[in-house]
């Protein structure tokens, strides 16, 4: 039995790529949210030592200087163009579950090394046809190894996008090619104190006596050892499905009021309660943090986090919001300039499993909400983000008219992308 | 009459009772195990007993059936008049399958010069190390390509799709 890991090269920009083939080897960077930070990188950009996350105005002379290409952060063309690469992987591997946006495991139990290296091979290649997306994929016979084995399929164009590690020659050469912090499951904090101990590749680590690791290291480190050493024992439920759902963002400029607070926390709560629905699930905490610029020596720091507990799991948008907007209330001290807030929903199950509240709970009321939900995201849908949103969402300046400021005005997304997979008024032009 | 599947992510909805518009339809995708149901009207005779009777779940169903490869399939508008002869005019949408293998004759999606481009592909030139991208309108001239330009076809075109009436 064999674990394959299926990565999407550089996934955001390669969505980028896929209607502007004009880009293919030119170097692109994505911005988060607000075009802040780098969040996805081309290869071309991580051979110029641009490192992930860094701000984006400290790259922006080196960007003119390469002539970096920038784009916005377009959730819905990456959501679309990983759920295509996803389904064609469903549809080829005989057991698959998704790990993040853009990786996921397939179990291979019927395959020897040599046949799972050509199903890698040949799915790659049919998901680089079939939706313009590199994928490399990593096999082995666990899921830490799959993961370093995907390093070397990313690495080295030789291995034609697919590397299968098995025998203990090619294992042996693998970890002792792999920095220790590159290894699944292993944090920074851990790198260092590895690092003391004279312990710097991966083959290190696995030629430590078991009693040695299990004597200084917790268990998790413990499992990511006898993964290294060939026993798979990271069972496939603690990787699958998504325990929490976190929808936040930093503002561009320092909020102090609570009113505007609380349009953004209901933004944010309206976005979480969408992706609650859309993968069938119920939450019972709405957990609500906000927090001041702590790089900001000059003002007041204040940061809370506050949890909402629900009497009853939910995935109706109003609940959630009106949840969301009590805790932002209890945690919420005026005097402070805010830098950033989100809303975390969590305790989250199967819709089926609902456990009512017998005080609170009207199965009348939760199926006309469920109702209202599903045509107000049919309409959304259909529309476009934020064609009905709940009254909560638009701003209102306390004492001023009804003009409104819409929310989706005020992130900034300079170079967004068009979405010409998902919406007809983007779809290509052709000449 | 169109009708969403329940719980499906993949929609397309029909609006106050407007038939196939475009502007009113908007397909989001999500799930592509989803498919759009649209009831299949079997002949029923007055008198005699429904021979659909039983085959309920019958439906035409356009994602199913003109939609070979869902994940690959991608859609473009058509600009100009460059393919006018071959019946496919401005405005018109194509229907692109990047899984379809491109051959000699068909109608693909190119991009060249900074632009998508709909072209009949001749491959008549293969041998020769070039391809050609022909035009279905005479004041047009074919465009010339060579291996060395590293050309690929972005997609096949296996529909077009064309609207004759505003509703």
């Amino acid at each position: 039995m064999y674990y394959a890991i299926c990565d999407c090269d550089n996934c955001f920009v390669s969505c980028e790529r896929v209607f502007r083939p004009d880009l293919a080897h030119r170097p692109i960077v994505v911005l988060s949210n607000n075009d802040g930070c780098v969040v996805a990188r081309s290869r071309e950009v991580k051979e110029l030592g641009i490192k992930m996350g860094v701000p984006y105005y400290q790259i922006k002379e080196k960007a003119a200087k390469h002539g970096i290409i920038t784009f916005s952060s377009n959730y819905e063309l990456y959501a679309d163009m990983t759920a295509r690469v996803m389904s064609l992987i469903r549809k080829n591997a005989p057991a698959f579950f998704r790990y993040s946006i853009d990786e996921a495991f397939c179990v291979l139990s019927r395959h020897t090394r040599d046949s799972a290296k050509v199903w890698g091979e040949n799915l790659s290649r049919l998901i680089l046809k079939g939706t313009g997306m590199p994928v490399s994929i990593g096999i082995a016979r666990t899921k830490t190894l799959a993961k370093i084995a995907v390093h070397f399929a990313k690495q080295y164009p030789g291995y034609n996008r697919c590397c299968a590690i098995d025998s203990d020659e090619q294992l042996k050469k693998a970890l002792s090619m792999t920095p220790i912090s590159d290894v699944w499951g292993i944090g920074r904090r851990l790198r260092a104190s590895l690092d003391q101990k004279g312990i710097r590749t991966a083959l290190d680590f696995a030629e430590k006596p078991y009693d040695w690791i299990a004597g200084q290291y917790n268990i998790s480190v413990q499992r990511t050892w006898r993964e290294l050493s060939g026993q798979d024992c990271i069972p496939d439920e603690d990787i699958a499905a998504k325990k929490s759902i976190m929808t936040s963002r930093s503002f561009e400029n320092l909020i102090g009021d609570l009113h505007s607070l609380r349009t953004l926390i209901a933004n944010f709560a309206a976005r979480g309660a969408e992706k609650l629905r859309r993968q069938r699930s119920v939450a019972s905490i709405v957990g609500v943090y906000i927090v001041t610029n702590r790089f900001r020596n000059d003002l007041d720091q204040y940061g809370k986090m506050i949890d909402y507990t629900l009497h009853t799991p939910t995935d109706s948008t109003i609940n959630i919001i009106s949840a969301a907007c009590e805790a932002l209330e209890r945690g919420y001290r005026p005097g402070y300039l805010y830098k950033k807030a989100g809303v975390m929903l969590m305790g989250i199950t199967g819709r089926e499993g609902i456990q009512p509240d017998l005080f609170e709970y009207s199965p009348e009321r939760e199926e006309k909400l469920h109702r209202l939900d599903s045509t107000i995201d049919i309409i959304n849908r259909v529309y476009g983000r934020d064609t009905i949103i709940s009254s909560a969402q638009h701003y209102h300046a306390p004492e001023s008219d009804e003009t409104h400021t819409s929310y989706t005005d005020m992130i900034r997304h300079d170079h967004r992308s068009p979405n010409p997979s998902t919406r007809w008024d983007d779809i290509i032009q052709l000449k | 009459m169109m009708r969403r599947k329940e719980n499906t992510a993949r929609v397309i909805e029909q609006i106050e009772s407007k038939p196939f518009s475009m502007e009113y339809i908007k397909i989001i995708s999500g799930d592509f195990g989803n498919t759009l149901d649209l009831p299949f009207a079997n002949a029923i005779k007055a008198g005699f007993p429904s021979v659909a009777e039983g085959y309920e779940q019958d439906s035409i169903d356009f994602n199913r059936d003109m939609i070979r490869h869902p994940e690959a399939t991608f859609y473009g508008r058509v600009y100009g008049d460059s393919m006018v002869e071959a019946g496919i005019c401005d405005g018109d949408i194509a229907v692109i399958d990047r899984l379809a293998e491109p051959s000699h004759g068909d109608i693909v999606v190119a991009y060249i010069n900074n632009e998508f481009t709909i072209k009949y592909l001749d491959l008549s030139q293969r041998h020769l190390g070039i391809i050609i991208l022909n035009p279905a309108n005479a004041s047009f001239e074919p465009i010339k390509i060579f291996d060395s330009d590293n050309f690929k076809v972005w997609g096949v075109v296996v529909w077009t799709i064309k609207k004759w009436k505003n509703l």
